[in-house]
């Protein structure tokens, strides 16, 4: 290839190419489906399924469309950024390279590797035709959409890794337009029909005709809403849809905005530092570790302050407790009736609110927790205390887990709000042996996912939570069918030895995982440099 | 901790890296109180051993002793007794240079009173007092170099393990930082530095380890580095003419081994056996022979030297090097 335009992505393909660990990727992935299909096949013969073919490619284009948009705030939105934070875009400026060989170079050889990815599946995911449920015209629409979504997570993921200076910004602001993207139009389509019902608006009137065409416009470009259409049975549209075409030309236009910022937004190269989350930044201040701090608690102290955010960072996540609970206040004042507003709903609300919001920092966490140290490769200078390496990596997580005491209190506030709701829960979890057997594997599978994304974050650059996620999920289902093909031929009467053996696989799981997380640190330690 | 004990010991010590054979067989000491040079070229296994010596690796065979204390059974006490400066920035740029140092003193386990002493003193040792509420991510390479150094002292350590600590660094830091390292010398400290920049090494250092290809090539004092061969010298005569007699007086003197003629200039290079001639008995001959002479002293090689004949790419692999007692210039200083 004689381009200069194309040097740096021929380069990244290479790389691409001879990078072991996409190929174990793909293989892997490759590996699971063929697994995935085997129980699948077995218990559709038992009749256990209606459309067999359907459930697995269902579930198949659900999961990569999570993959696609995790991929996007992970994977994606680092293209420019990881180069700004390590200070290497002047260099790429100072040579032949001009900006479109740089964003062709950094992003979309990374589009190839994701498309790669999609594409090896196809083969495997026609086999759902002969299990049945699924006709080849639903698979081709159904990968056309993910294709034509990944093109423009992409390039919308680039232009914000070409604006933003750190990748922890690009990528938030990725997610959520992305998330817009997939499911804003839902709520925008509840909004008007609820103004429209209660006559505050005509949608054949003025203004409103031009906000129903978009929301209009909004769902039919969304890959949430194609896909679903395409898993009707019967699905008789178009292989290349009107979705398909909006989400390329998007996809170009972000291309194009990329290329446009790029020369201003990169102009200036600055030294980059770890992010802050939550603190305030002052060129000179005092010291803020406490006085009474002595030991290895303050290795707890800084990932408290550093990685949780520290004190300002409690105060904000009761922030984003405060502002969810509102949001489902008025949601509720929009939809509902006054008697809505009773304790238990509010205690309800909090209790799966700050549930909900401790499992995403604890993931965000997890993914960060190790990571940062490698990064900034400070990890070398802690791993010479006098402590041992576990000792070190509990202190780090005792200082992270301090930064959910706000959404635990809020729990306990709405466990205080309703005792009996509660009460009636754990009476329930206890007295049946499978309800505690579920609740028991539920907590074990956070527990596994978070060791997952935790160790992830240590052999991989990034998008550790996205692979975390997709392999938990992936795994999971295998695991899920496996079982219950297993359990259906040899006649097991109800589900208590599954439960049991499912719990027994994921402590084990845990344990291995907790010790390679050690002996992945030991190294990561040692290879710093 | 036995005043007799060396700082450092380090026997067979082998570790390979899947295939890679990083050292093999690497053995020297390192006394107390010394400066000991640690140089060879990129990929000799300089930064492994320096890894191993500082706790981060295990050793795959061989023993390495700090202090007397075995680096793998005794990995805390070792580590209280050390402090690494790897061959990168290992800072956490989002704290101000005081809160980073008061982190580390705290993480050693200093109480307050303690910390406020500690980070007072290293920061005046490596005169960054008026930098303290400064944010890292906004000093200069040479500054953040002394940060690092900083975090290294505040522990008090006895050995100070530094790789690579001058590189990047401009001129005026590099001398700052050698003159910071050789008043941490007279407070007693013995320091363990790898660099590949040989003349500061040169002056800086008691003693040197030359390691290429995973082997010791030479461990001992500079004074011994200096002389090609203990058995044998070799003097340079400088005359003011050139006497083509003189060269013939010369060999004709008991124990000289070889006289050869170096450049152009009226120069000879007199190579002999210590045990059978005197220095003296050379000059004589060459005076009596009528030679106008402008100088005559001992050819020493000098580390640079030294680094590129035992490093060359044709001298096989020397499985033992010759590994003598490098005292320090400063006894007093040794604990």
């Amino acid at each position: 290839m004689k381009l200069p335009a194309l040097a740096l992505f021929e380069r990244s393909l290479r790389l691409e190419t001879r990078s072991m660990l996409m190929c174990a990727a793909r293989i892997g992935l490759l590996l699971l489906m063929l697994l995935m299909l085997l129980p699948i096949q077995s218990m559709a013969r038992m009749g256990a399924f209606g459309a067999p073919g359907l459930n697995f490619f269902r579930e198949m284009i659900w999961v990569n469309l999570v993959f696609i948009t995790l991929a996007g705030l992970s994977y994606f939105a680092s293209a420019i950024t990881e180069e700004k934070e390590e200070m290497m875009l002047g260099l790429l400026r100072m040579t032949e390279l001009n900006p479109i060989a740089i964003l062709l170079g950094k992003s979309t050889s990374r589009l190839v590797g994701a498309l790669l990815l999609l594409l090896v599946q196809v083969p495997f995911v026609l086999l759902a035709v002969t299990l049945g449920g699924v006709g080849l015209l639903q698979i081709a629409a159904a990968y056309g959409t993910l294709l034509a979504y990944l093109f423009l997570a992409c390039n919308l993921a680039l232009l914000f890794s070409v604006v933003f200076r750190n990748t922890a910004t690009a990528a938030g602001f990725t997610l959520t337009f992305l998330l817009l993207f997939l499911i804003g139009h839902y709520w925008a389509a509840d909004i008007e029909q609820n103004l429209v019902s209660s006559g505050e608006i005509n949608p054949r009137r003025g203004i409103w005709i031009f906000f129903s065409k978009i929301i209009d416009v909004w769902r039919e470009a969304s890959p949430s809403d194609r896909l679903g259409n395409i898993f009707q049975t019967g699905f008789a549209g178009r292989a290349i849809g009107f979705q398909v075409i909006s989400n390329l030309v998007l996809g170009i236009f972000f291309f194009f905005l990329a290329w446009l910022v790029f020369d201003p937004c990169t102009r200036e190269e600055k030294e980059s530092a770890p992010r802050q989350w939550f603190l305030r930044r002052r060129a000179t201040r005092r010291s803020r570790i406490p006085p009474r701090l002595v030991g290895i608690r303050a290795i707890s102290w800084k990932d408290f302050t550093f990685v949780s955010g520290g004190k300002l960072g409690l105060l904000v996540k009761f922030g984003v407790i405060a502002l969810v609970m509102g949001i489902c206040n008025l949601i509720a004042m929009e939809f509902g009736d006054s008697a809505d507003f009773t304790q238990e709903f509010e205690g309800v609300s909090l209790i799966w609110i700050s549930l909900a919001t401790t499992a995403v920092f604890l993931a965000l966490d997890a993914a960060r927790i190790f990571r940062e140290e490698i990064r900034w490769k400070t990890l070398s200078s802690l791993a010479t205390l006098p402590i041992s390496i576990p000792e070190l990596a509990y202190r780090k997580v005792v200082g992270t887990l301090a930064g959910t005491l706000p959404l635990l209190a809020c729990f306990f506030l709405g466990v205080l709000l309703v005792p009996k709701d509660v009460g009636d829960f754990f009476n329930n979890v206890f007295s049946e042996s499978y309800s505690f057997g579920f609740f028991v594997i539920s907590i074990l599978q956070f527990i596994l996912f978070l060791h997952l994304t935790a160790f992830l974050s240590l052999i991989i650059k990034r998008g550790a939570l996205a692979l975390a996620v997709a392999i938990q999920y992936l795994g999971g289902s295998f695991f899920m069918m496996f079982l219950g093909l297993l359990f259906s031929l040899a006649g097991s009467s109800g589900p208590g030895v599954a439960l049991f053996f499912t719990g027994t696989i994921c402590v084990v799981m845990i344990v291995i995982l907790h010790c390679a997380i050690g002996w992945r640190l030991a190294r990561a330690a040692a290879e710093e440099g | 901790m036995s005043a007799n004990l060396p700082t450092i010991e380090i026997s067979e010590l082998y570790h390979a890296y899947k295939r890679q054979q990083a050292v093999r067989g690497v053995s020297f000491t390192v006394e107390n109180g010394a400066i000991h040079g640690f140089v060879g070229p990129n990929g000799a296994g300089k930064t492994t051993t320096l890894k191993i010596l500082a706790t981060l690796l295990r050793p795959q065979r061989g023993s390495v002793r700090v202090f007397g204390l075995d680096v793998v059974a005794d990995y805390k006490n070792v580590r209280r007794k050390i402090g690494f400066m790897p061959d990168h920035f290992s800072l956490y740029r989002q704290m101000t240079v005081q809160e980073y140092l008061d982190f580390f003193a705290a993480a050693y386990g200093m109480n307050l009173l303690e910390r406020t002493r500690v980070v007072g003193d290293v920061l005046a040792l490596t005169d960054m007092e008026g930098r303290r509420n400064d944010l890292i991510k906004g000093l200069s390479r040479g500054m953040q170099q002394r940060v690092g150094l900083a975090r290294v002292l505040v522990h008090d350590p006895t050995l100070l393990l530094l790789d690579e600590p001058a590189s990047g660094l401009d001129p005026r830091a590099r001398i700052e930082l050698m003159d910071i390292l050789r008043e941490l010398q007279r407070m007693g400290k013995t320091i363990f530095i790898s660099s590949h920049i040989l003349s500061e090494l040169a002056q800086l250092c008691d003693s040197v380890t030359i390691l290429d290809r995973g082997l010791v090539r030479y461990s001992g004092s500079m004074s011994g580095l200096n002389q090609s061969d203990s058995e044998t010298a070799d003097y340079l005569l400088t005359l003011a003419e050139e006497q083509p007699v003189i060269e013939a007086a010369l060999r004709k003197v008991g124990g000289v081994i070889e006289v050869t003629k170096p450049a152009k200039a009226p120069q000879y290079r007199i190579n002999f056996h210590r045990k059978e001639t005197d220095p003296n008995l050379l000059l004589r001959a060459a005076l009596d022979n009528g030679a106008q002479v402008l100088g005559f002293q001992e050819m020493v090689r000098h580390l640079n030297q030294a680094f590129m004949d035992l490093t060359e790419p044709g001298v096989p692999p020397v499985m033992q090097a010759p590994v003598e007692s490098a005292l320090p210039s400063n006894p007093g200083g040794a604990e």
